[in-house]
C-alpha cells in the first residue's frame, strides 16, 4: 500500500470516529434536553430518582401525595410524577394533571412548608415505600394497605397545615369560643331557674328535676335558634385521632357530642351555684331580720 | 360544721385564681420591661439606623459610591448589632413568661390543695339533703355529711362559673 492511500485510509477512518463521536454527542444532546427543561423548570429532584429507580425498579410503583386528586387510588399508580416536559409519559401525566412544580414543597396548596421538615417529610413519603413491597399479587391487599396509609398521611398533612395557618390566630393557647344565643339563654334560664326553685319549689322535690325538664326543653328549643357555625378546631388530638384511623366524620360526631355535654355541664355549675348562692343569700337575710 | 362563710372564701379564691390567670400576660410583660433595662438603648440603635438610611437616600450611588458603600456597611453592621439585640430580648421575654407561668401554676396548685386540706372533713355549706337527692353523697364528697356541699364538688362548680363569667366579660 502507498503511504497517500494509507493515510487516506487514516483520515477517513480518523473521519468516520470524529463524526461517530459528533453523533454520539448529537444522541446525548437530544436526550439531555428534557433533562435540561426539567432542571429549568425545577423537576431535577425527581427526574433522577424516577430515573434511578425505575433501573432498579422497573414494576415497583411509585405514590406521590396529590391533594387534588378526585379519584381513588388505583392500583395501577405506578406513575412517578412527570414533568410537563415528557412527552411519553402522557399516560402518566393524568394523574397528576393539577399538580404544579410550585406545589412540590407544601403538601397543602394553601400553606407555607414549614421550614425544612415538611420538605424532610415529603421527601421521606414521596420515595417508594421500601418495606412495602408490592407484589403481583391479584388480591392487592397491602397495597390498599399502603394507599389507606397514605391517604391518612396525606390527611394528618393538610391537618398539619391548617394547625399552621391557625396557630397565628389562637393567642397564647386559649380558645376565644364566643358566646352564641343559644348559650347565653341556656345559662339565664338555669339561674332564673335556680332562683325559682330555691324560693318556691326545693321544699317540695329536688332541684335537680327541674334542671333536668329544663334540659329537655333546651333540647327541643335548641332547633329555633340561629345555629353559630364553629370553626372545627384542629387540635394535637384530632390529628392524632385521625392518624390512628378514625374517621372524620366519627371524630366531629365525638367532638359535637362533648360539645353538649359541657353546655348541659355548664347549665348544671351554674343552676347550682344560683342555687346555694340565693340559700346562703336568704340565710343571711333570715339571720339579719329580727 | 360547716364554716359560715367557708363557701365565700373558696368562691373568693377561685375567683381571684382565675383573674391572675387572665392578668398573666400582662404581668409578664411587666417584669419583663424591669428587668430589660436596655430598652432606650434598642431605640436609639432604630432611630440611628433611620437616620443613617435616610441620608443614604440623598447620596447618589453613582457619584459618592466609596460613600454610599461606606455607609451601607454601617447600616448592615448596626442592623445586625439591632437583630441581635432583639433576639435577646424576645429571649429573655421568653423566659420571663415561662417563669411567671410556672410561679402562678404552683402558687395556684398550693391554694387549692391548702382549701381541700382545710375543708376535707367540713362541708363549705349544708342544704337539707332531701333538696339535692339523689346525688347528694356525691356532692358532699369527701364530707360525708348528709346535705352538706364538699369542698370538692365547690371548687369545680366555682371555677366553670367564675371562668364563664370572666370569660363574657373580657
Amino acid at each position: 500500500m502507498e503511504p497517500g492511500e494509507a493515510s487516506e485510509a487514516e483520515a477517513a477512518g480518523s473521519v468516520s470516529a470524529a463524526q461517530r463521536r459528533a453523533e454520539i454527542r448529537r444522541r446525548k444532546l437530544l436526550m439531555n434536553s428534557e433533562d435540561r427543561m426539567n432542571r429549568i423548570t425545577g423537576f431535577t429532584k425527581i427526574e433522577p430518582e424516577i430515573k434511578a429507580a425505575a433501573l432498579r425498579r422497573p414494576t415497583e410503583p411509585r405514590f406521590h401525595l396529590d391533594l387534588d386528586r378526585t379519584e381513588p387510588w388505583s392500583s395501577s399508580s405506578s406513575s412517578p410524577r412527570p414533568s410537563p416536559f415528557l412527552s411519553e409519559a402522557s399516560g402518566l401525566v393524568s394523574r397528576s394533571r393539577g399538580a404544579t412544580p410550585e406545589r412540590r414543597g407544601s403538601p397543602v396548596p394553601d400553606s407555607e412548608p414549614l421550614g425544612g421538615s415538611l420538605e424532610d417529610d415529603i421527601g421521606g413519603i414521596r420515595p417508594k415505600p421500601r418495606g412495602e413491597r408490592v407484589s403481583d399479587d391479584p388480591s392487592g391487599s397491602p397495597r390498599r394497605g399502603l394507599q389507606k396509609y397514605l391517604s391518612r398521611f396525606d390527611d394528618a398533612m393538610k391537618l398539619r397545615g391548617q394547625m399552621a395557618n391557625e396557630k397565628p390566630d389562637q393567642d397564647g393557647g386559649s380558645e376565644p369560643e364566643e358566646f352564641d344565643p343559644f348559650i347565653i339563654f341556656r345559662l339565664t334560664g338555669s339561674i332564673l331557674l335556680a332562683v325559682f326553685v330555691r324560693v318556691f319549689v326545693c321544699t317540695f322535690l329536688s332541684i335537680f328535676a327541674p334542671f333536668l325538664t329544663l334540659e329537655l326543653a333546651y333540647m327541643g328549643l335548641s332547633k329555633y335558634f340561629p345555629k353559630v357555625d364553629k370553626k372545627p378546631q384542629t387540635t394535637v388530638l384530632t390529628a392524632a385521632l385521625l392518624l390512628s384511623g378514625i374517621p372524620a366524620e366519627v371524630i366531629n360526631r365525638s367532638m359535637d357530642t362533648y360539645r353538649r355535654m359541657g353546655d348541659v355541664f355548664a347549665d348544671l355549675c351554674a343552676y347550682f351555684f344560683t342555687f346555694i348562692l340565693s340559700h346562703e343569700i336568704l340565710l343571711f337575710i333570715g339571720s339579719e331580720t329580727p | 360544721m360547716a364554716a359560715s362563710y367557708a363557701w365565700f372564701l373558696v368562691l373568693g379564691s377561685v375567683f381571684l385564681v382565675n383573674l391572675m390567670k387572665t392578668l398573666l400576660p400582662s404581668i409578664s410583660s411587666f417584669f419583663s420591661r424591669l428587668v430589660q433595662k436596655d430598652a432606650e438603648q434598642e431605640s436609639e440603635m432604630r432611630s440611628e439606623v433611620q437616620e443613617m438610611k435616610k441620608e443614604q437616600l440623598s447620596i447618589s450611588m453613582m457619584d459618592e459610591f466609596a460613600r454610599y458603600a461606606r455607609l451601607e456597611r454601617k447600616i448592615n453592621k448596626m442592623t445586625d448589632k439591632l437583630k441581635t439585640h432583639v433576639k435577646s430580648r424576645t429571649a429573655g421575654q421568653a423566659k420571663m413568661k415561662w417563669v411567671v407561668n410556672i410561679v402562678f401554676y404552683i402558687l395556684q396548685a398550693a391554694l387549692m390543695v391548702s382549701l381541700i386540706w382545710k375543708y376535707y372533713a367540713d362541708p363549705v355549706t349544708v342544704v337539707p339533703s332531701k333538696w339535692i337527692a339523689p346525688v347528694e353523697r356525691l356532692v358532699a364528697f369527701p364530707t360525708g355529711v348528709a346535705g352538706g356541699v364538699g369542698i370538692t364538688c365547690w371548687l369545680v362548680v366555682c371555677n366553670k362559673v367564675v371562668s364563664l363569667g370572666l370569660h363574657a366579660v373580657s
